[in-house]
């Protein structure tokens, strides 16, 4: 066992172009993705605006810049560029990493699977030699990588399984197979789509068909993409499956593009080395590259030697990943409903959820009260957020006694009327309207003044 | 190997073929019925209750809302606007009891045309705040009494949309003096400024409601009744937020929450619709609770007995395989707040004064309602509140 750990650690060995390859995509569409959120007027309307973000457990201390948010995003977008070229490799990609994550730490409001995934993407390649090869620190330094320990590709290629993976049997539920829920409501309301809206999209065999369509993908993609006989026709379904996604949920961003790309690190090295053979002539011709010439021959080759601790760290990392989707269980009460153990863990497009929610501002003593109105606060896409997920109720809930509590009221108790819907079912009380919110604190505990769902949804 | 990994390929797309086959008759009888106008939506009405449709027509539901709903509504009300600034030269002509008793009259009448008005807060309407114009209360009294006395003010300000409108016409009609007689006297002399501003601010009522139904002129409705897609900026998605948010602010917050002192430390029984009558602010409510179950269920404005397709009709096609249905549900909480609301006193400032909790239980049955319409409704039809420009995943 220890000779086969060994074995894999030191002598198994990949062609570089694939690492180098996934660099250049994995930069250019953070490049664009940054550009994109900059050109839809998001850094203001999401992170300089709004009077109050909702924080992330642990990470109160992350804060908003004012104007000088633009200046982050700015460095985002100059750190994945040079990522895209491998220029000053390995501070780019720290820099990209720590800027997006700050970033994302900002507000959990905005908070999507695939920013995570970009996170945990860039955390992982801070530790890969990915400039090693066709890169602008390959032609300064004149020196080339030839063969790299094959574990800095599989390190990636096992987190992308990882998400497939989760995201797939996060699928297998009693809502989503035997109901075809949420499908069924979001597919019906794509009536507008042409040639199926009125028709395909109105069947419930549709439905049903997208929901176990969809579960079977994700759960079976990365062992086919994995296998050197089906990866290629896997990757045609990854190109279907997520053209798909982005055809019926255009508001899904750019989560589509970035697997796509992203899977194409299953393929065999020479088809990497093609493409980015292509590619140099094509700087050639372009002329962008004024040595381009003897960018082939001129450079040295260059050995990485594995790193154990690297290796380790990475080990350690996937590992996490393997568990921490998993945390769920260690609560009781349905998840969906309690969304505790719920984010970071690749549950995607997984459940329709809507409430209302008012806030009652009490004085204990002399028995008044009085409705927030919560836009006085809040931003609608926050208000939206915060209706149905305990955690952002409980801050906005203590942020709200702080509030009033400066303003001089006094004997404050909080006190919540908020209904909920989940996957069609009709609403129903969501918090115990007796229970003080004040008298709770974030934490990783049971949030026991959740009311139970009425209902059972059974499966993983 | 590959022939085989394709199979189940060829399989799904087989099923897909197939339905769609099937759905081929339901598209071409589709099509037909949006070549036609109105008629079609009476004919669909007809069996809308049946639940084997395959797919909801958005079309002929935004052009009954447009046809028989909400221009016939605008017509109605500027008529009414046109008597009451008939009635008005009449009593400032010769104000004595019975010019103000007729007065009073349309305006009342006037006033419970507005209720239907009041949701449809889109095209021109929104545009010029037009609601906030007719209908923003209280008054400002102290700056209708300024106007009045300088004869210098500019009714397009915003700072004088709580000096025109209903309200002010409310002060003006009831509220300038202890009773009928003093107020005639303040409408007595000749040339009397009070005279002046009385027509000045129907005047001001008939231009806005003109230029909305302006705005509601061919072009206008036929972009409106062809934007039946799901999408931030379509008619069906911007009528039924506007819809959502008057019930939550307009009639909610408006009539009964914000006097009731819902929002605030203490109650504001000064802050009801129509102070300064002492009697119509009940009337008003369920007029507009009315208004509101008209729209839901598609009832034609100038005739209830008649509707066409409608919100009530889209849930109904998207539950068509659920026992209970949320559009009962709905209407039964609208017959819940009405009879609420009629159990309470004609005048909900009195009702504040003498027993607030029975106006607060009237809170909470309206806001039931909220959740019905904000949660369960817009989740059925997977339509985002206050749209939020923001990916999703």
């Amino acid at each position: 066992m220890h000779k086969i750990i060994h074995d894999y650690y030191s002598r198994k060995k990949a062609h570089p172009a694939t690492l180098a390859f996934f660099r250049i995509t994995f930069g250019g569409l953070m490049f664009l993705s940054t550009l994109r959120f900059w050109s839809k007027g998001w850094i203001e309307t999401l992170y300089v605006l709004p009077e109050y973000h909702f924080k992330y457990f642990g990470f109160e201390w992350v804060t908003d810049l004012g104007n000088f948010t633009y200046l982050l995003f700015l460095l985002g977008l100059i750190s994945s560029f040079f990522v895209m070229i491998g220029y000053k490799y390995r501070l780019s990609v720290i820099t990209f990493f720590l800027v997006f994550t700050y970033i994302e730490l900002i507000d959990k409001t905005t908070y999507l699977n695939h920013y995570y995934l970009t996170s945990c993407l860039a955390f992982i390649m801070c530790f890969l030699p990915a400039a090693s090869y066709f890169s602008v620190d390959a032609f300064i330094s004149g020196k080339r990588a030839t063969a790299i320990p094959v574990w800095n590709v599989d390190a990636i290629k096992i987190f992308i399984c990882l998400v497939y993976f989760f995201a797939g049997i996060a699928k297998i539920n009693s809502d989503w197979l035997l109901e075809a829920q949420p499908l069924s409501l979001w597919l019906k309301s794509k009536y507008d789509l042409p040639w199926i809206g009125q028709t395909l999209m109105q069947s419930k065999v549709t439905h049903y068909l997208a929901s176990w369509f969809g579960m079977i993908y994700d759960v079976c993609i990365p062992f086919f993409l994995l296998f050197s006989r089906t990866k290629y026709i896997a990757y045609f379904f990854v190109i279907i499956f997520h053209i798909l996604t982005k055809i019926f949920f255009p508001s899904i961003g750019m989560f589509p593009y970035i697997m796509i790309t992203s899977a194409v690190i299953f393929f065999d090295s020479r088809i990497h080395i093609k493409i980015l053979n292509y590619l140099q002539s094509l700087i050639e011709k372009i002329g962008l590259f004024f040595v381009s010439k003897s960018l082939e021959i001129n450079l040295k080759p260059k050995t990485i030697a594995p790193n154990k601790f690297i290796f380790t760290l990475l080990c350690c990392f996937l590992f996490f990943q393997l568990l921490f989707p998993l945390r769920y269980l260690l609560y009781p009460g349905e998840l969906f409903w309690n969304e505790q153990g719920y984010r970071f863990s690749w549950r995607v497009m997984l459940m329709e959820k809507r409430g209302d929610i008012t806030f009652k501002i009490k004085d204990s003593v002399a028995n008044t009260y009085f409705y927030v109105k919560n836009e006085d606060f809040l931003t609608p896409f926050q208000e939206k957020q915060m209706s149905f997920q305990p955690d952002f109720i409980l801050e906005y809930a203590h942020y709200l006694g702080k509030h009033f509590n400066d303003k001089g009221h006094q004997n404050t108790q909080i006190f919540v009327d908020s209904f909920v819907a989940l996957n069609g079912r009709p609403s129903q009380r969501f918090i115990d309207p007796n229970f003080d919110l004040l008298k709770a604190q974030e934490s990783f505990s049971n949030k026991d003044w959740i009311l139970p769902l009425n209902d059972e949804i059974k499966g993983l | 190997m590959r022939k085989i990994k394709l199979r189940p390929v060829l399989l799904i797309a087989l099923i897909f073929i197939q339905c769609s086959i099937d759905d081929v008759s339901n598209e071409f009888v589709e099509e037909i019925n949006v070549g036609k106008s109105e008629e079609v939506s009476v004919l669909t009405n007809t069996d809308s209750k049946d639940t084997s449709q395959t797919s909801f027509n958005h079309q002929a539901m935004l052009m009954n809302w447009a046809d028989n709903i909400i221009i016939p509504s605008l017509s109605g009300f500027e008529s009414s606007l046109i008597e009451l600034k008939t009635k008005a030269s009449e009593y400032t002509s010769y104000p004595n009891a019975e010019t103000l008793s007729v007065l009073r009259a349309v305006w009342l009448d006037s006033y419970l045309k507005w209720q239907h008005v009041e949701m449809f807060d889109i095209g021109t309407a929104e545009e010029i705040y037009f609601k906030n114009r007719i209908n923003l209360f209280p008054a400002n009294i102290d700056r209708i009494e300024s106007n009045i006395a300088n004869q210098e003010y500019d009714l397009d300000q915003s700072s004088n949309f709580t000096s025109q409108g209903f309200n002010s016409l409310d002060y003006l009609l009831f509220g300038l003096g202890e009773n009928d007689n003093a107020i005639n006297d303040k409408y007595a002399s000749e040339n009397s400024n009070y005279s002046k501003y009385l027509i000045e601010v129907i005047d001001k009522m008939i231009a806005l409601t003109s230029e909305i139904k302006e705005g509601w002129n061919e072009e206008f409705r036929n972009s409106f009744i062809n934007s039946t897609e799901n999408t931030s900026t379509s008619s069906v998605n911007m009528v039924l937020n506007d819809f959502i948010f008057y019930f939550e602010k307009g009639f909610r917050a408006n009539k009964v929450g914000i006097p009731s002192g819902v929002f605030s430390d203490l109650p504001l029984p000064d802050r009801v619709e129509a102070y300064y009558s002492k009697k119509h602010s009940r009337l008003l409510a369920l007029e507009a609770n009315k208004a509101i179950r008209n729209f839901f269920n598609g009832k034609y404005y100038e005739d209830n007995e008649q509707v066409g397709l409608s919100v009530r009709d889209y849930l109904d096609y998207l539950e068509s395989d659920e026992e209970t249905k949320l559009s009962d549900k709905i209407n039964n909480q609208l017959d819940s707040i009405d009879s609420k609301l009629n159990s309470l006193n004609p005048d909900f400032t009195q009702q504040i004064i003498q027993d607030n909790l029975a106006m607060l239980y009237a809170f909470d049955v309206i806001q039931a309602n909220v959740v019905l319409l904000k949660v369960d409704m817009l989740q059925k039809l997977n339509i985002n509140v206050d749209y939020a420009d923001a990916d999703g995943d």
